[in-house]
């Protein structure tokens, strides 16, 4: 899978210097774009629902009881998923601008996954009423 | 041996004043938004899950209780510039992706000027909606 996207995005100038270091960094690249637009798509979506308050209390709440079923929030982990693996990478970016920890980048993008995965494990573990209750 | 940085930006320091300052308000509001987003899904998302799962209130999120919400001062503060961080943030962002694509980057200007449109109506739509619950 790596090899056809390294390709696409060498021919659309997309790659240059980010795709000549390690695999875990093009990665973390590429993880922090996909991400990002994900959640820039979502704001638009999250906007819109939330706007359905000009419908009325009533329609709001119709529109947001069905966004708590199981599906949705189901869809909200994932959600939240994205939005912490792109915080802690963002973090992990901050802290090599400034220098801290360019000899230990790759260690740090796995511990932005490891962080994520034990942090997603817990709030999936809380949640499990919510997808149940279905 | 030392791995290549190669997965930060490119347009760091040194390029224009413009992409420094892309680059550093980029990450400032990154930091803010960590902060911001994480009150955000607690409230939205965890603080009242232990009522919901006792059965004491129906949904997490209801009309009632982002109303509720919204007469507080703090989260007045805190929905409002989650609401600009957030698109501003999330433009930038989007626009430095769109300028890696060589025919958008042939058209920074019109790129520059779409998205800034685009994140002005969207705040001040988004700015009617929290209002509503305001007013």
């Amino acid at each position: 899978m790596v090899a056809p996207l390294r390709t696409f995005f060498a021919c659309s100038g997309l790659s240059r210097d980010r795709l000549s270091g390690s695999r875990a960094g093009w990665w973390a690249w590429l993880l922090q774009r996909v991400t990002g637009l994900g959640l820039v798509i979502y704001l638009f979506l999250h906007i819109g629902v939330i706007s359905t308050v000009q419908l009325g209390a009533d329609t709001f709440d119709d529109v947001l009881a069905v966004l708590q079923t199981p599906f949705f929030v189901v869809l909200d982990l994932m959600l939240a998923t994205a939005i912490l693996y792109h915080g802690l990478n963002g973090i992990r970016v901050i802290l090599i601008d400034l220098g801290i920890g360019i000899k230990r980048q790759v260690e740090l993008f796995w511990a932005c996954l490891a962080l994520t995965t034990l942090t997603m494990v817990a709030v999936t573990y809380f949640s499990l009423p919510l997808i149940a209750r279905g | 041996m030392v791995t290549p940085a190669n997965d930060f930006p490119t347009t760091g320091a040194g390029e224009s004043p413009l992409s420094f300052w892309q680059w550093f308000l980029q990450r400032v509001s990154g930091l803010i938004l960590i902060s911001l987003v994480g009150v955000h899904m607690w409230m939205g998302h965890f603080s009242g899950l232990g009522e919901v799962i006792a059965g004491n209130q129906d949904e997490l999120v209801a009309y009632d209780v982002v109303k509720q919400r919204l007469t507080q001062g703090l989260f007045i503060f805190v929905d409002f510039s989650l609401l600009a961080l957030v698109l501003y943030h999330g433009l930038s962002g989007l626009c430095s992706v769109l300028l890696e694509w060589p025919p958008a980057a042939r058209r920074v200007r019109q790129v520059f000027i779409g998205i800034s449109l685009l994140g002005i109506a969207t705040f001040v739509y988004g700015a009617k909606v929290l209002l509503d619950f305001i007013l």
